[in-house]
This record gives structure tokens, sequence and C-alpha cells, in this order.
């Protein structure tokens, strides 16, 4: 959900201090930019450029497998993948991807839903809750469960979740927490509440994520409220806590990383895998899950309907969902995964991190989003009217 | 040889007495000749504008599709909704702001270009359209890395002693209209630079040798007579600024949300497109009066 690492930031900005005419910080960074980012897709596209020719010296694993075509259109968040899984499923099953990186998720949302059928992407990684609107559109295919072996690896909970049962349309990806960080080093006190997020104290110095479910929910928690609640006297009562709030918010913002790295915010509503994306800029940033309750939201690898290489796709999720890929994916981007059997190969400091791998204790104060239907203009209503 | 000597030469058509070219621009009536513009302007142009007229009255049913049986304007009613004004108020500001300012400073380098560019006058301009070649996103983020409190101004601010708390400039009024002003002046200075340079500027001598000042000749000659430029450049710059969502989103803050942001709200997450699409018919609106009032203004000020 949030922007992931939009770019190599720190990078950008090492280039831009050399320039010392500020004039010249625009050009010099944008040339850096086109470079740096082309480090995370040089394991992609044109990477590989035999193979699509001749069969790679791997042959496909299990020989009774359909087929698979010779290409795959992939549509994921940006930085949301291990640095090396695109280049070694290319070389496992001679398959050509085609990498393609969204900064949002209503970006994504609203290209595959411009087709009814996924724009030609064959795999993309909504949200959890929009599994059920997708599904019921006829936006996505169910899995060819024989292919997708791995799911075996999916810890219990994860098995046959609440928004797609027995996992018939959706394997899970990755799931995080979204409660708020904080700079240890200007903010001292240790920090549980939401109420903090209302602390006059850190007037401007605070930014909420620009993603109007999340920042209902923080007012729903506060005020001990059901945060997928369709009422129109609660939601009322939440805009009433919100406008309060508004004005010490320096901004709303889904890169809860770039207003903590660049020091505009000292504490930031957050989504936890992002938090994990900070330590390298602010290494004492802290994070709390709320004892008032918080947002829990998994991600989700699912195939689309219009997809033009449906085996290939079935076998990219199998091959995110091994354990040792998965573990790679996790150790890169600091997301925990669903899958029980790659927690041999995680990071122990990614495992011993609450942040990123909270207490199973907690796990019932989280609370998932739920899609709301046309309910949801009653949030997007007051959400314009609050930020206007 | 043109096709229509060549096919005379082969004695194929005797009565090929003129060349091709003016025997179509006779045949052809005027009407065929606009044809393309008239195309382009209907698909590209009126066509999207009747569509999104014809969402912004419809309504929608329980699954998220458009519902075309009940064509009312009740989006109209909930789109003016007194909460609603700031936002429009704030599109309005800061497209206004960053006309002034890309005019008051366009108009000095386009004149200086005209005038004093020399030989050097086409390389001067594309200096100034040099920006384009990266992305605007791109160049926007840059912004955001100059601006933010550890950022390199502030940084450099602190190096020197000038200050000893980060200035707060990102997230501000401020830095949303110098993205804006940044980023639309080109737009602002290639219609300017046109207008000065076809000056004649005998009229100005001819001024002076009446002992005109040389303020009073730039007020009464120079001024009006590149006011079709200033007009040109404010439209190019004021239109494309009050619909701009990029730069409030990212420049801005939490106080400067504008009612682009807003349509793009409603689009996205919000999927209600007919609500999405009349606050956006009603930018457009603005934006079309604000066109026509300025036209008028200009047809009256140069032809009396």
């Amino acid at each position: 959900m949030a922007e992931r690492r939009i770019s190599r930031r720190s990078l950008l900005e090492a280039v831009a201090k050399v320039g010392p005419v500020v004039a010249l910080g625009p050009i010099i960074a944008a040339c850096t930019s086109s470079a740096a980012s082309a480090s995370p897709s040089a394991s992609s596209a044109g990477a590989t450029p035999g193979a699509s020719g001749p069969a790679p010296s791997t042959p496909a694993e299990p020989s009774a497998e359909p087929t698979p075509e010779a290409e795959l259109n992939v549509y994921n968040w940006d930085a949301y993948i291990g640095e090396n899984t695109v280049k070694e499923f290319e070389e496992t099953y001679g398959i050509r991807v085609i990498y393609d990186k969204f900064p949002d998720a209503s970006t994504m949302m609203a290209k595959i839903r411009s087709d009814g059928k996924g724009a030609g992407y064959d795999v993309c990684y909504p949200t959890s809750v929009e599994i059920p609107a997708l599904v019921s559109e006829g936006v996505l295919q169910p899995l060819k469960l024989d292919l997708i072996r791995n799911a075996t690896n999916l810890g219990a909970e994860w098995s046959n979740p609440g928004y797609d049962p027995n996992n018939a349309n959706s394997m899970p990806y990755m799931w995080w927490t979204t409660g708020y960080c904080w700079n240890g080093d200007t903010i001292a006190e240790e920090l549980d509440s939401w109420e903090s997020l209302w602390n006059p104290a850190y007037s401007g110095r605070l930014s909420m994520l620009d993603d109007y479910r999340e920042v209902f929910a923080v007012a729903a928690f506060r005020l001990g409220l059901d945060p997928n609640t369709t009422d129109e006297g609660e939601l009322d009562q939440m805009v009433a806590l919100l406008e309060e709030q508004k004005p010490l918010v320096r901004t709303y913002t889904t890169d809860d990383i770039g207003v903590m790295a660049g020091g505009q915010a000292d504490i930031a509503h957050a989504w936890s895998g992002d938090v994990y994306q900070m330590y390298e800029d602010v290494p004492n940033v802290r994070y709390v899950i709320p004892k008032e309750g918080a947002v829990r939201g998994s991600d989700t690898m699912v195939v689309l309907s219009g997809a033009p290489h449906p085996i290939a796709a079935n076998l990219w999720i199998n091959f995110n969902l091994d354990a040792e890929v998965s573990a790679a994916n996790t150790n890169y981007i600091g997301y925990m995964g669903p899958n029980a059997a790659a927690r041999e190969f995680i990071d122990p400091a990614i495992l011993e991190d609450p942040t990123v791998n909270p207490d199973l204790g907690l796990v019932d104060k989280l609370v998932e989003l739920l899609e709301l239907g046309t309910d949801t203009d009653k949030y997007t209503q007051r959400w314009n009217a609050l930020k206007a | 040889l043109t096709t229509a000597e060549r096919t005379a030469a082969a004695g194929a058509t005797p009565a090929a007495g003129r060349p091709l070219r003016a025997r179509l621009a006779v045949h052809v009536p005027g009407a065929l000749l606009v044809a393309p513009g008239v195309l382009w302007l209907a698909v590209f142009f009126l066509a999207p504008l009747a569509i999104i007229f014809v969402v912004s009255l419809a309504s929608r049913n329980d699954s998220n599709q458009l519902v075309f049986d009940s064509l009312s304007l009740n989006n109209y009613a909930e789109a003016t909704r007194p909460e609603y004004v700031p936002a429009f108020l704030n599109s309005v500001r800061y497209a206004a702001i960053t006309t002034f300012l890309c005019i008051a400073l366009g108009y000095p380098i386009a004149y200086w270009i005209s005038r004093h560019g020399g030989r050097r006058k086409v390389l001067l301009l594309i200096l100034v359209m040099l920006p384009f070649w990266t992305s605007y996103l791109i160049r926007t983020y840059a912004w955001m890395i100059i601006l933010r409190d550890n950022g390199v101004l502030n940084g450099f601010l602190q190096t020197i002693g000038l200050i000893d708390r980060p200035l707060i400039l990102l997230n501000t009024d401020f830095s949303v209209i110098l993205g804006m002003t940044y980023g639309f002046l080109p737009f602002a200075i290639l219609p300017l630079f046109v207008s000065i340079d076809r000056l004649d500027h005998n009229l100005v001598h001819a001024a002076r040798d009446l002992y005109a000042s040389g303020r009073a000749a730039f007020l009464h000659v120079t001024l009006p007579l590149t006011l079709p430029g200033i007009v040109a450049a404010s439209m190019l710059t004021f239109i494309p600024a009050i619909g701009d969502y990029v730069t409030p989103d990212l420049l801005g803050g939490a106080q400067t949300t504008t009612a682009a942001k807003m349509v793009q709200v409603l689009f996205s997450t919000g999927r209600d497109w007919p609500y999405g699409s009349a606050l956006g018919f009603l930018l457009m609106l603005m934006t079309l009066v604000g066109t026509f009032v300025a036209l008028r203004t200009l047809r009256r000020e140069t032809f009396g």
C-alpha cells in the first residue's frame, strides 16, 4: 500500500548534493534517478535476451505439467519483490518476464479494471480486501491449484482466509500492520496510544497516510468504534475527531518513508514494512501497534481473467510461494510473508523485529478493512470535505 | 515535375492546363480543408467533454457500475457543497499566483532573449525548453529533495550558519507555488517571446523620438502591442495550473488540498465516477469562463 521506495532516495540525494548549484539539482537528480531506478528492474525485462529463444539449461521441473507460455506480464508494487526473484524465475522456467511496477494501489486497480479483465497483465498484487469485488466483477480467474503445490507452505491461518475461501482466486503474498512510527532522536517518550497523533506538541511534525480508510480507522480505534462502520452518525463522530487533528498535520501522504527520511515528520502514521525500510535513513525509528487496536492488511497474488499467459502465471505464483524464494523476498523488502516454511530462511533480525513480525498475541487486536461497496462514498465525501 | 505536368506530358489528360495544386484549391471546398482540425477537436476535445458530462449526470448501482436510466443534477448539488469551496479557492489561488509569477519572470526573460539574444536566440530558446527532456514527475521529486527539512537547501543554509533550525519549506503554499511556477514557466516564455520578437522595434524608436521616456514607451507601446502574447501565456499557464494535481500532491501538505486532488480521489480509490465527473466538469467550466473573459478583454484592448 505504501509507495515502496519510489527510488533509491539516498543515492539520488547524494548526487543532488554534489552539484553545488542548487538549480542543477533537478537535472543531475534526473540523470541519476533513471540510472538508479534501472537497478531493481535490471533483473527483469531486458536482462535475458536469449530466454525466449532456446530452452535454458535447467528444464521446467515436473514434466507432467502443461507447457508454459514463453512470456509473462507481471504488475507489482515498485520495490516489492526480492532482488533476484525475477531472474531466478526466468532461469528456472525459460519464461521471459515483463515486469511492470505501480506506485500506488489506486493506479493499479483503475488499470486492471479498465477493460474488466486485467488490461493485458497476467499476474497482479491487489490487497486482500479487494478480492471479493474483483472476483464478482470477473476481473480474476480461479487459480490452477494443481500447478501451485507450494500452497502447502502457507501457515494454517492463511490457508482458508475469509476474503477468499480456500485461496481459490488468490494467494497471500505479504502482510503488514498499520500503526505509527516516531524518530527516537527527537521524541524520547515511549508511545503506545493513538492519542499521540493528536498531541499538539507534534504540531507540524506529524504526518498521516493519504488513505482514507486507514485514517478513518485511526479515529475509529480512538473512539472505540468499528473501522468498517457504515453508520453515518459514527462516521460524523470520526470526522469531527479528524478535523480536530488536521491543523497539526504536516501532510497526508503514502510516502511515509519519505517524510521520516526527509525530516518533515517526527511522528508518522505508517505501514510496518515501510518502517523496516526507514532504518537506513532514520536509525532510531520506533514503531508501535497502538493499544487501542490497529489495521492488519495483506497483499495477494492473482491471475487476471484476460491473462494471455495463464500457465506461466500460475507457475509464477507457485515459484513465489517456494520457501526460499518467499524468504528472499521478505529479506529484501522487509515485509513478512504468510509462508510458514519460509521462516527458517528468513533473516533472524527480521523475525525478531516486532515491527515487522509482531507478537501473535496482538493479532486479536488487529482488524482487517473490508470492501464496503457504494458505502465507500460515505467515507470519500467526508474525506474530501476534511481535506478541502 | 509535378504529377500534373507529368500526366500532361504523357498526353493522358489533355485538359491539365494549370498545376494540380491550383486546381485543387479551386475545387476543394474550404470545409474539407478544415475537416482534419474539426475532426481532431471533435474526437479529442468535444467527445471526451460530452462523455464526462453524461457520466456526471449518471448514478451507480450497488456493484459500482454506471447507471444511466435516471439522469439528474444531484452530483452537481453534491459537488457545490460549502465544505468543498476552500479546495476550489485553493486551485484558483495557486493557478492565479503561478500565472502572475510566470508572466512577471517570463516577460523579462523573453524580452532579453528577443532583444539581446542575437545569434544565440535559438540556443537560448532550447535552454528554456531543456527541462522538458526529463519527466515532470522526476523534476518534482528533485524539488522535494531540495526543499525537505534535511534537504539540500536547508543543509546549505545551516552549513553557512544562516539558520540553525531547518526552514519549513516543503508541504507549504510556498513549495506548491514554487513547483508550479517552475513547471509552467517555459509555457509562458515561448508565447511571450513570439509576440515580443514580432514587435516592430521602429515603433518604440518612434515613441522615443517623440520624447517618450523609456518607461512611457514601454507602457504605451511595447506592452499593449505584446498583450496578445501575455494573454496567450496566461492561458497556457492558468489552464494547466488549475487542473494540476501532481504538484500540489507531491509538494503540498495537509493544508493545501486542491479541487483536482479531490477529483483524483473520487476517480481512483473512491470509484465514484459520476461525482468525480461533476467536480471535474465544474473545474473545466471555471477554466472556460476564465478563458472567455480573458479573450473578451483582449479583443476589447487590441481591436477597440
